[in-house]
């Protein structure tokens, strides 16, 4: 058995799903319908996943923290990069 | 983070900026209570600047701050024991008495309008479906999937071996697939 006949393993199923798979073994899942039907099952998780929000504290979250953390050193005019 | 370690008050500032999102995101999926969450998290702000000083610059920030934040969602739900609290019971329930009588009672008391934001933002069958999983699965499929870390960088956070950490995520995503195709059976 060839390297492009062996059925994709867990990690390989993982980077297909999220498009980083080479295009060598990529190949494999148009002609092994096992593979294929495991990677698409796991795909539509991994997708749910990814588009999944990042919610928000309520506003003001960053002074309610601020007002209780020891500030040693004034900031001048330091800017974030 | 020079400036950070410096204790310079802008610095701290936008370490909140850049991170709030994220580690609330983290808590609030791991305890599904926004209050709750946000104290959490400030309380793990609260904890990396104070001690921003003990920060050690070989290890990324983003794997300090998620391990400090983790640690919070672990402890507080090993001490309320609402890892093994569900809809649908205890996990260890057996019969439908037995779920019945560990079940959250929902009809108890009337929706505030935060329980009404609460039921919006994780109502989904996603967001379900993560709800059941383990906390230790659930931080880690959290952090490979919505915050996008390598499975290197989550077994630093984690501090577990990066061979769990590809179980836990692996056994993670079966869980939720199954769950999620029996929905749509």
């Amino acid at each position: 058995m060839n390297h492009s006949e062996m059925h994709l393993t867990t990690d390989e199923i993982e980077l297909w799903s999220l498009g980083l798979l080479g295009a060598q073994r990529s190949f494999h899942l148009s002609d092994c319908s096992l593979c294929r039907d495991i990677a698409d099952r796991e795909r539509k998780v991994i997708l749910e996943l990814v588009q999944l929000p990042r919610f928000a504290p309520t506003a003001g979250f960053a002074d309610r923290v601020m007002a209780q953390v020891k500030v040693p050193t004034p900031s001048g005019d330091w800017q974030p990069n | 983070m020079a400036w950070a370690k410096a204790g310079h008050e802008a610095a701290f500032r936008e370490l909140v900026r850049r991170y709030e999102r994220p580690i609330f995101s983290l808590l609030y999926r791991m305890v599904r209570d926004r209050a709750l969450a946000e104290d959490l998290a400030q309380e793990t702000f609260i904890k990396v600047l104070n001690g921003i000083k003990s920060y050690r610059p070989e290890f990324k920030f983003s794997s300090w701050i998620f391990k400090i934040a983790n640690n919070a969602a672990i402890d507080h739900l090993r001490k309320k024991s609402l890892d093994t609290l569900s809809l649908d019971g205890s996990p260890s329930a057996e019969t439908p008495e037995q779920m019945r009588a560990t079940s959250l009672q929902l009809g108890d008391k009337s929706e505030t309008p935060l329980d009404e934001v609460e039921s919006r933002e994780l109502g989904t069958a996603i967001e379900k479906a993560i709800s059941r999983l383990r906390p230790e699965y659930r931080s880690c499929i959290l952090l490979r999937h919505v915050e996008g870390y390598s499975y290197e960088e989550i077994a630093e956070s984690l501090e577990l071996p990066l061979g769990t950490v590809k179980t836990y995520i692996h056994r993670a995503r079966n869980e939720l697939r199954v769950y999620l195709e029996d929905r749509r059976e």
